[in-house]
C-alpha cells in the first residue's frame, strides 16, 4: 500500500510538472506563442480534409478555409465511395471554387482516417501538407502564421493549436476542453523541446517531401497522428509547436459520453499500438526513449491512478490503518489535488483567452466532475487494452453535430 | 526540435542578483559576505551556549517531545493534546540526536541547544537572501544580518530551543521563494509548502501569511503567470497544511468529545479560554513585564525596528517585510490576549530587515554624492547611532558570552544521576528541564513525572492511586515554584517534603526534596 502510494504520487507529480510546463516562468509562456507573421507568403499548401458522414459540418468548414488570407493553397476533400451524402456536399462546394478544391474518392474497403489521407497524398501539389478534420473551425490567418513559422525556424513539421470550445455542453465536455487546453497550451511544447512528440490529429503541417519519404500515414494504426509524430521524431525531423488562442483551430467535444468513450478508447489503443511498434526505440537519446515510453503508457497510468487514489483514500479513512500508513496513503492526493487546483486556474485562463464567460457553476462542475471523468478515462483505458488484446482494431468513428458552431449563439459573448 | 522562438521575450527579471544561483557560477560577493557574517554570529551563539541563558521549562518540554518522537513513543511522552502542531519538535528530533551522541556529558537542554545552531545559521543566511531579494544593496543586507545577529536579544533567545526558530526559518524561506527572481511556478508552490511547514512548526507564525502574499503579489506584478503563481502557492499551502487536521481525523480526534483530546478543542482553549497575559500597556501585567524583559536585553532593535516597520509600509520594496513586522506588533499589542515568552523570536528578523530597508532608502534618498553637507549629515547619523548602539550591545553580548546561569541545573542533574539515595523504583517529580536528564540517567520514563501533569493529565493521575503519597522525591525549581496555587498536588508535595540537597543561590535554588509520607 505504501509502495503503491509512493509510486502513484511520483507519477502524478511528474505528470503535473510536465502539464504545467508552459506556465513555469513568464519567459516559457511567452515562448509558446506564434511569432507574428512578416506579411510575406512563400510556401504553397495542400490542405487535406477527410470527411466521413460529416455532411452536416463539411460545407461550413470549407467555407471557413476558403476565407484564408493566404494566396497559395488547395483543399483536397477525401470522401468514401460508399458515402453518397458527404460526396454530394463535397462536389457542391468544389463547384464554388474550381481549381482550389479537389475531391478525391477513397476506394479502400476498410475506411479510416490514415487510409483516406494516404489516398490524397499523391494528389498534393503544395510544398506543405496540412491536415484538418471536417468539423474544424480554422482561422483565416492560420496559414500565414504557419508559413512564417516554417521559414523562421526551418522546421519540417509545424503543429498548431487545437481547442475544444463547447465547454458548456455537458459535464464531461468541460473536462475535455480543459484537457485540450493543457495539452496544446503547455504539454506539447515540452515534447517539442525534448525531441519526442506525438502529433495532434489536425492543424498539423508537414513538408510534403518529408511526409512522402516517411511513406505517409500508417493505415493500420488507430492513432495515426501520434504514430507519424513518433516516426518523424525518430528520424530527427524538426518539429515546432506554436499556440495562439486567436488563431487556434476550434473543435467540438464528442456529442455523447459514449462517443467520448469510443474516441478515447481509439486513442489509447492507438498509443498502445505505437508503443508495440517500437519505432520510438530509434530515438537517439535515452531520455527521449524514456519520455516516449512514459508518454505512450501515460493514459493507462493516469486512468489507473485517477481511480485508485480516491479508493485508497476511502480505505484509509474507513479502515483502521496505522496512522502513519494512512497518512502516506494521502501522499498521491497532493499532486492530484494540485492538478485540480490548476485546472480551476486553467478554466479561468481558458475563459479569458477565448473570451468566454465562466460562471461559478462551471467551477463547481469542474471539481465535482473530476472523479467521474477519471472513471470515464479509466474505462476507456481498460476498453482499449481489452480490444487490443482481443484483436479488435477497427475504427470507431465519433459523430459530430457542430455544437462548437452554435456555441457563440448560446454564449452570446464568444468570438 | 524547439518551440517557436519569439524575437526576444522582454526581460522580466528585476536587476537584483539571486544570491544562491549566482554562487553556483562563480564565487560571488554575496555568498562570501553572507557566509562570513553567519559564521561569525554562529560562533558568538555557540560561545557559552550551555551557560547562558538559564534553561527554561519550554526548552525541556520541546526537547522531551523530540525525544518521544525519536523513541517511537508518538508525538509526546504524555497524551498529545494538540497544544502545538508537532512539526517543530519532529524537526528537532531529526537534529538533537547528534549532539546527544557527541557530548553525552552535557545536560540535555545544553546538548539540545547545540542542535539549534544549524537552524539559526540557515535563518541568518535567509535574512541576507530575503534582504537582497527585496532589492537591498549588499551593505544593507549585511546590516540586516548583523543587526539581527548581534542584537543581545537574539544572542539570548537564539540559543534557546524554541519552535519559533523553526517557524522563522521556514517563513523566511517562503518569503525568499515568493520573491524568486525567476518567478518559477514551482518556487511559488514551494513557498506555499514552506509557509505551511512554518505554521505547522509554530502556529502563531500564521499571522505573517499576508506578508508572504503581498511579496508574491508584488513579485508577479505585470507577469502573465500571476494567477498560476497564486494557484501554485495555494496548492502548496493547503496540501501540506491539511496533513495536520488529517492526522486528527484519522485518529478520530478532530472534534471534541468525551474521553479523548481533540484538535478543535485545543484550538478553542488556545484562542478562547487561555488566561490573558493582560495588556502590554498596563503595568504589572504579564505582557507588560515580558515586554520589559525584552527591552532589558535590547531596546535598540525593538524600538528602531518597530519604527522602521511602520515607516517601511510606505516603501514598496520593504512593504512585505514591514507588513510582517507590523502585524506581529499589532497582535502583541492587542488587549486581553496571551503573549508567549518567546514571541519576540518571530519578530526580530522582520524588524532587522525593515530597519536595514529604511536605512538603505534614507541613504539612497540623501544621495551623498559630492555635496559635503550631505556627507556630514550621513556621518553624524552613523556616528550617533554607533555611539548609542555599540555600548548597549557590547554589555548585552558580553553577558551572553560569559555568564554561567546553568550551574545549579548541572549540579542537580549530576546528583540525580549518581547520588540520589534509593533511586531504584523511586517516583520522582521534576520540571521539564530535568526530565530528560533523569531518563538519560536510567530512570524509567513512567517513573519521572513532569510536575504539572500530576494535576492536569488524568492518565498520569491514574498511575498514582494514592496521589502525592505515591511520589518519593520532588525536585523543586523556580519554574515549579512560580505558580503553586493552580497545582494543588504540587503544592502539597512542596510543603510535605524535606530538602536533602540544594544547589544555586537563594531564590533561584534547585532543591532535591524527599517526600515525608510518615507525617501525614
Amino acid at each position: 500500500m505504501i509502495f503503491v502510494s509512493v509510486v502513484l504520487s511520483a507519477f502524478a507529480a511528474v505528470t503535473l510538472w510536465w502539464t504545467m510546463h508552459a506556465w513555469r516562468t513568464p519567459e516559457t509562456l511567452a515562448a509558446t506563442r506564434f511569432a507574428p507573421p512578416d506579411g510575406e507568403q512563400h510556401l504553397t499548401f495542400s490542405l487535406l480534409l477527410p470527411a466521413r458522414h460529416e455532411q452536416a459540418v463539411l460545407e461550413h468548414t470549407v467555407a471557413r478555409l476558403l476565407e484564408s488570407t493566404h494566396e497559395a493553397f488547395e483543399i483536397i476533400i477525401i470522401v468514401g465511395h460508399d458515402d453518397r451524402e458527404t460526396a454530394e456536399v463535397a462536389d457542391r462546394v468544389a463547384g464554388t471554387a474550381p481549381g482550389r478544391i479537389l475531391v478525391v474518392t477513397d476506394h479502400n474497403e476498410v475506411k479510416n482516417k490514415p487510409r483516406a489521407l494516404n489516398t490524397a497524398l499523391p494528389y498534393a501539389r503544395g510544398e506543405v501538407v496540412g491536415v484538418f478534420d471536417a468539423e474544424d473551425q480554422v482561422h483565416p490567418e492560420l496559414l500565414e502564421h504557419v508559413d512564417h513559422a516554417f521559414r523562421a525556424t526551418g522546421a519540417d513539421v509545424v503543429q498548431g493549436g487545437v481547442q475544444l470550445i463547447n465547454f458548456h455542453s455537458s459535464w464531461y465536455s468541460l473536462h475535455n476542453c480543459l484537457e485540450y487546453f493543457f495539452w496544446f497550451r503547455s504539454r506539447l511544447h515540452l515534447h517539442a523541446k525534448k525531441g519526442f512528440i506525438p502529433l495532434g490529429g489536425n492543424t498539423v503541417f508537414v513538408r510534403t517531401d518529408v511526409l512522402r519519404r516517411a511513406n505517409g500515414w500508417d493505415g493500420t494504426c488507430l492513432a495515426e497522428d501520434c504514430d507519424l509524430g513518433v516516426r518523424l521524431s525518430s528520424r530527427g525531423s524538426k518539429v515546432v509547436v506554436a499556440y495562439d488562442s486567436t488563431i487556434v483551430t476550434r473543435e467540438e467535444t464528442p456529442d455523447s459520453l459514449r462517443g467520448l468513450l469510443k474516441q478515447r478508447t481509439r486513442w489509447n489503443q492507438g498509443f498502445l499500438q505505437v508503443l508495440r511498434k517500437g519505432e520510438w526505440r530509434r530515438l537517439p537519446a535515452l531520455r527521449q526513449r524514456l519520455l516516449a515510453r512514459y508518454t505512450l503508457t501515460g493514459p493507462f497510468l493516469q486512468a489507473f491512478s485517477g481511480v485508485v487514489i480516491p479508493i485508497g483514500v476511502a480505505i484509509a479513512l474507513w479502515a483502521r490503518l496505522p496512522v502513519l500508513v494512512a497518512l502516506l496513503t494521502f501522499l498521491p492526493v497532493l499532486p492530484m489535488a494540485a492538478t485540480l487546483m490548476f485546472q480551476v486556474v486553467g478554466l479561468r485562463d481558458f475563459g479569458k483567452e477565448y473570451d468566454l464567460k465562466i460562471k461559478w457553476h462551471h467551477y463547481a462542475r469542474l471539481v465535482v466532475g473530476a472523479f467521474p471523468y477519471a472513471v470515464v478515462l479509466a474505462t476507456a483505458a481498460l476498453r482499449a487494452v481489452w480490444r487490443e488484446y482481443t484483436g479488435r482494431r477497427n475504427w470507431e468513428l465519433t459523430a459530430h453535430v457542430g455544437a462548437h458552431l452554435t456555441a457563440p449563439a448560446i454564449e452570446g459573448s464568444a468570438a | 526540435m524547439t518551440a517557436v522562438e519569439l524575437a526576444k521575450p522582454i526581460s522580466v527579471v528585476p536587476d537584483l542578483t539571486d544570491g544562491v544561483r549566482e554562487g553556483k557560477r562563480k564565487p560571488n560577493a554575496d555568498l562570501v559576505i553572507a557566509l562570513g557574517l553567519t559564521v561569525l554570529i554562529v560562533t558568538l551563539l555557540a560561545w557559552n551556549i550551555t551557560g547562558f541563558p538559564t534553561a527554561s521549562d519550554d526548552e525541556g518540554t520541546y526537547l522531551a517531545q523530540a525525544w518521544a518522537t525519536q523513541h517511537g513513543r508518538g508525538l509526546a511522552h504524555y497524551t498529545y493534546w494538540y497544544d502545538h502542531p508537532p512539526l517543530g519538535w519532529i524537526q528537532l528530533a531529526g537534529l538533537s540526536w547528534l549532539p546527544a551522541v557527541l557530548a553525552p556529558e552535557l545536560i540535555a537542554v545544553a546538548a539540545g541547544r547545540i542542535a539549534m545552531l544549524p537552524v539559526q545559521a540557515i535563518g541568518l543566511l535567509l535574512v541576507y537572501l530575503v534582504s537582497r531579494r527585496i532589492g537591498l544593496p549588499r551593505w544593507a543586507a549585511s546590516l540586516a544580518l548583523t543587526a539581527y545577529g548581534l542584537s543581545p536579544l537574539y544572542l539570548t533567545m537564539g540559543r534557546q530551543i524554541y519552535l519559533d526558530a523553526f517557524a522563522v526559518v521556514w517563513i523566511l524561506g517562503a518569503l525568499a521563494l515568493a520573491l524568486s527572481p525567476r518567478k518559477h511556478l514551482w518556487h511559488f508552490a514551494a513557498a506555499g509548502a514552506a509557509t505551511a511547514t512554518a505554521i505547522l512548526s509554530k502556529e502563531t507564525i500564521a499571522v505573517v501569511l499576508p506578508a508572504v502574499l503581498v511579496a508574491m503579489w508584488q513579485n508577479t506584478a505585470r507577469s502573465s503567470t500571476r494567477p498560476w503563481a497564486f494557484g501554485a502557492f495555494a496548492s502548496g499551502l493547503v496540501l501540506v497544511g491539511c496533513f495536520y487536521p488529517l492526522y486528527a481525523v484519522l485518529r478520530g480526534e478532530l472534534f471534541p468529545g468525551p474521553g479523548h483530546v481533540s484538535l478543535i478543542g485545543a484550538w478553542e482553549f488556545q484562542l478562547g479560554s487561555r488566561t490573558s497575559s493582560g495588556s502590554v500597556f498596563s503595568s504589572g501585567s504579564g505582557a507588560s513585564s515580558l515586554l520589559h524583559s525584552w527591552l532589558y536585553y535590547d531596546p535598540v532593535i525593538l524600538i528602531a525596528g518597530a519604527a522602521a516597520c511602520l515607516a517601511g509600509l510606505a516603501l514598496r520594496r520593504v512593504r512585505p517585510i514591514a507588513l510582517a513586522g507590523a502585524i506581529l506588533m499589532a497582535v502583541a499589542l492587542r488587549p486581553g490576549g496571551y503573549l508567549p515568552a518567546m514571541y519576540v523570536v518571530q519578530v526580530l528578523p522582520f524588524f532587522a530587515i525593515a530597519l536595514a530597508g529604511v536605512i538603505a532608502w534614507a541613504v539612497t534618498t540623501l544621495r551623498p554624492g559630492r555635496v559635503w553637507w550631505r556627507w556630514a549629515v550621513l556621518g553624524t547619523m552613523i556616528s550617533l547611532s554607533v555611539l548609542v548602539v555599540a555600548p548597549r550591545w557590547y554589555v548585552g553580548d558580553r553577558r551572553a558570552l560569559s555568564v554561567d546561569d546553568n550551574a545549579p541545573y548541572v549540579q542537580a542533574a549530576d546528583y540525580l544521576r549518581g547520588q540520589l539515595p534509593g533511586r531504584e523504583g523511586a517516583t520522582v517529580v521534576v520540571d521539564d528541564v530535568l526530565w530528560l536528564d533523569c531518563v538519560n540517567a536510567g530512570y524509567p520514563p513512567e517513573k519521572v513525572i513532569w510536575f504539572y501533569k500530576i494535576d492536569l493529565d488524568s492518565a498520569v493521575a491514574k498511575r498514582l492511586p494514592d496521589g502525592w503519597r505515591d511520589v518519593d522525591y520532588v525536585v523543586s525549581t523556580p519554574a515549579m515554584r512560580q505558580d503553586p496555587n493552580s497545582l494543588p498536588t504540587v503544592r502539597t508535595l512542596l510543603t510535605r517534603s524535606t530538602v536533602i540537597a540544594s544547589f544555586g543561590p537563594a531564590g533561584g535554588q534547585i532543591e532535591i526534596r524527599r517526600v515525608d509520607k510518615e507525617t501525614s
